[in-house]
């Protein structure tokens, strides 16, 4: 780095910029480093994916990232009027972020690839590959009180057969 | 294995179609080839082509060799076993070392040997062709004649002579222009054989083929074989039903012969329902399976494999939960708890419904188990973990009988204000083996007064009065189902993917079925399925009317289906008000449910 002969105040201004970044990514990083603004953040994610792609970060991220509320938002995001006894419900059978892995992610997997699908709401092309930068037809496919439902009922039987095989049938 | 250009074929058929048919085989893996063995012939599957090609090579050689050295070469195969094939061909070519002459080859080796008034397919030409010329030979030298098997009944061919059959195909591997017929030279007319028919009239034309005589081409006509295997299933069935138990035996065997030469569902179906057939045939009446267990964990593998189970669980659920909208105290009766696979699904949803779920009770009613566990009680422990968990209040009877028929109304308990469905997933079919068992249970349903009755059965009817009719409808049924086991290669359901073994038990699970409805008869043969309209038929002479399941059920059905590998070839479809989900354009399982009226 090359510093200008005759700009002492250049230097000063150099110097005042690093410290603005400085202090930025330090005021970012605590943000992005801490538990609780971390998870305020990741709120607002979208979809499962994103959040998926989160938890890969670090192991702080994850344990943010896998957070059960996190992943209750996701799934309920299209779900108007969830019933009452729901967190309850799917807390015992295992968890949001395995009701949407297992259950609620291949179904919507599926019938984003074969368009003659009947659910009701409408779904999109879901990138299954990492999108390009260029145009990138972001994936809203809506997973509503149907493919919900259908997913819970998948959830139950799964942790019924699972029962079995821990009481060693 | 390549097929080589079919069409260009002459495809004549003849009313002597019946002659000339041959048995193409399959490569077994390793090992002798099982068709040649038959015949007298040691060949190695793995040696296949290169015996393809000699024999070609062979037919080459002697088509260009004058008529005179024939006879010496006659007297020279003496000395050689023809029973290994490998090298005796390797000798004959050696001795008579070839030089491929194209015009006296295109007369020899085209016309009679080509005719295809047999066969439609390439196969049977070099068959024939090269029949002559083997025949020729050993029938003069070492004078082995095949015993054809004459228990064969009329509808079968005798294997003519030697069957040196020759899976390559390809047509004189030579490039040869289409000549006028001249017949072979008269040394062969004095074969008599079925085969004769076959040199009379020569080829019209024989276009030339690219001779790729280096490849080494294995033919396996598996279209016609596949037909020819349908013909001989329907033969034999109607040959049991006419009672000529001998025919019916020789056609067994050979439908095990074809069976092998197909592939995939095919092959399976066909095997299955030979073995029924032999069953029938030899009196070796298959015990009705007294292992529930066994006969349960076969269901559990077909439950994971393929959407029907899960579209019968699920339908029936979508009925129930909307017939207990607002209930407060439900009772459900399943008349085949077996491991109670449909419930979990149930508890959620009514742990889930808006006002909070009912109190639950559970009466299931399953076979007494041979070994010490006692089935239903766990299954009824498992089930009640399971409500705990998700806080529903929940109340399990089971109940062991021999027959839904034993069961009567008192023994259920019905309380007061409670709302009772009874359940029936596949039971109901079996109670049609016993007369007047199908009225007291329905008579005993209707004293219940349930809010509904959901049933599942397939949708087939096995249970004509006449044998050949029920063979036909289930050959057709089972077909299907077995197609839609092909495809599935798996479920994404929980990511888990359809290992082979769930593939392989779902299909012995079938097979038990078939050899039930094809060999067993009277109180044994329980898989008497019937078809909705039949059924139909029976609630409303019971009292029931139907309920229309909605669009709910659909939906859920449709999109559970879209899980399942091979979920284009799925079907969901409504008829008049009930659900029936098929392969294509045959549906092969039917939820309906009914109320009293």
């Amino acid at each position: 780095m090359k510093r200008p002969l005759a700009a002492v105040g250049d230097i000063n201004m150099n110097k005042k910029l690093k410290q603005q970044e400085e202090e930025m990514s330090r005021e970012a990083e605590a943000v992005l480093l801490h538990d609780n603004l971390l998870f305020e953040v990741l709120k607002h994610v979208d979809d499962g994916r994103t959040l998926a792609s989160a938890a890969c970060v670090s192991r702080q991220w994850k344990r943010t990232a896998q957070d059960e509320r996190l992943w209750e938002l996701i799934c309920t995001k299209h779900y108007n009027s969830t019933p009452l006894q729901l967190r309850v419900v799917v807390l015992a059978l295992g968890g949001f972020r395995r009701l949407y892995s297992s259950h609620l992610w291949p179904l919507l997997r599926q019938s984003s690839s074969s368009s003659s699908s009947s659910s009701p709401s409408s779904v999109s092309a879901w990138p299954c590959l990492p999108p390009a930068p260029a145009e990138r037809p972001r994936s809203k496919a809506r997973w509503g009180r149907d493919e919900v439902n259908l997913s819970l009922s998948l959830l139950s039987i799964k942790y019924f057969e699972k029962m079995s095989f821990n009481r060693g049938k | 294995m390549k097929r080589d250009n079919p069409n260009q074929l002459n495809f004549a058929t003849s009313s002597s179609s019946n002659k000339g048919k041959m048995w193409c085989e399959e490569q077994d893996a390793g090992g002798v080839d099982e068709l040649f063995a038959v015949l007298g012939y040691k060949v190695k599957s793995s040696d296949m082509a290169e015996v393809a090609q000699k024999l070609e090579h062979l037919e080459e050689v002697m088509g260009s060799v004058q008529q005179d050295g024939l006879s010496q070469i006659a007297s020279d195969t003496v000395h050689y076993n023809p029973s290994d094939l490998s090298s005796w061909l390797e000798s004959m070519i050696s001795e008579l070392n070839p030089l491929p002459n194209f015009e006296s080859f295109n007369s020899i080796v085209q016309d009679p040997f080509l005719e295809t008034s047999c066969v439609t397919s390439i196969d049977s030409h070099s068959y024939n062709s090269l029949n002559s010329h083997a025949r020729s030979h050993i029938s003069v030298s070492t004078q082995q004649q095949m015993v054809v098997d004459s228990d064969f009944g009329s509808d079968l061919i005798s294997i003519p002579g030697k069957a040196v059959y020759p899976p390559s195909q390809q047509h004189p591997p030579l490039q040869h222009q289409p000549q006028p017929k001249k017949l072979k030279p008269s040394s062969y007319s004095g074969m008599g054989s079925s085969n004769t028919a076959s040199w009379g009239s020569p080829n019209e034309s024989i276009s030339a083929h690219p001779i790729e005589s280096a490849r080494p081409m294995l033919l396996v006509d598996s279209q016609e074989n596949g037909i020819r295997l349908v013909h001989s299933l329907m033969a034999c069935a109607e040959a049991v039903q006419q009672q000529n138990m001998n025919l019916a035996e020789a056609l067994v065997k050979q439908i095990g012969f074809l069976a092998v030469s197909q592939a995939g569902a095919m092959r399976k179906v066909a095997t299955y329902f030979a073995e029924a057939l032999a069953r029938r045939i030899y009196k070796l009446y298959p015990t009705n399976p007294h292992d529930t267990a066994f006969t349960d964990l076969l269901q559990m593998h077909f439950y994971e494999t393929c959407p029907y189970l899960k579209f019968a669980h699920f339908t029936a659920n979508q009925a129930i939960l909307e017939a207990f909208a607002g209930k407060s105290r439900v009772h459900i009766i399943d008349f085949g708890m077996k491991q109670g696979m449909q419930w979990p699904a149930l508890l959620q949803a009514l742990a889930l419904r808006p006002g909070g779920p009912p109190s639950f009770r559970l009466t299931g009613i399953g076979p007494p188990s041979h070994d010490n566990m006692d089935h239903l009680r766990e299954v009824g422990c498992k089930l009640a973990q399971l409500a705990e968990t998700i806080h529903v209040e929940f109340d399990y009877r089971g109940f062991v009988a021999n027959s839904l028929a034993d069961l009567n109304a008192s023994m259920f308990d019905v309380r007061e204000g409670e709302t009772v469905a009874v359940n029936s997933i596949f039971e109901l079919h079996q109670l049609l083996a016993q007369p007047g068992a199908i009225e007291k249970v329905l008579q005993v349903v209707s004293e219940v007064k349930p809010e509904i009755l959901t049933v599942v059965e397939l949708e087939a009817n096995h249970n004509g009065p006449v044998f050949l009719d029920r063979f036909t409808e289930s050959l057709h049924y089972y077909s299907t189902l077995f197609d839609s086991l092909e495809s599935s290669g798996g479920g994404d359901i929980g990511g888990g993917a359809v290992s082979v073994q769930d593939k392989v038990m779902s299909e012995v699970y079938l097979g038990r079925q078939i050899c039930n409805v094809v060999a067993c008869e009277g109180p044994d043969r329980v898989e008497r399925h019937e078809t909705l309209v039949q059924w139909r038929t029976r609630f409303q002479s019971a009292g029931f009317g139907p309920v229309h399941l909605g669009s709910n059920a659909y939906r859920q059905a449709s999109m559970l289906l879209a899980l399942f590998a091979g979920g284009d070839g799925y079907r969901v479809e409504e008829k008049d008000g009930c659900l029936t989900l098929g392969w294509h354009t045959r549906p092969l399982i039917a939820t309906s449910a009914w109320k009293l009226i």
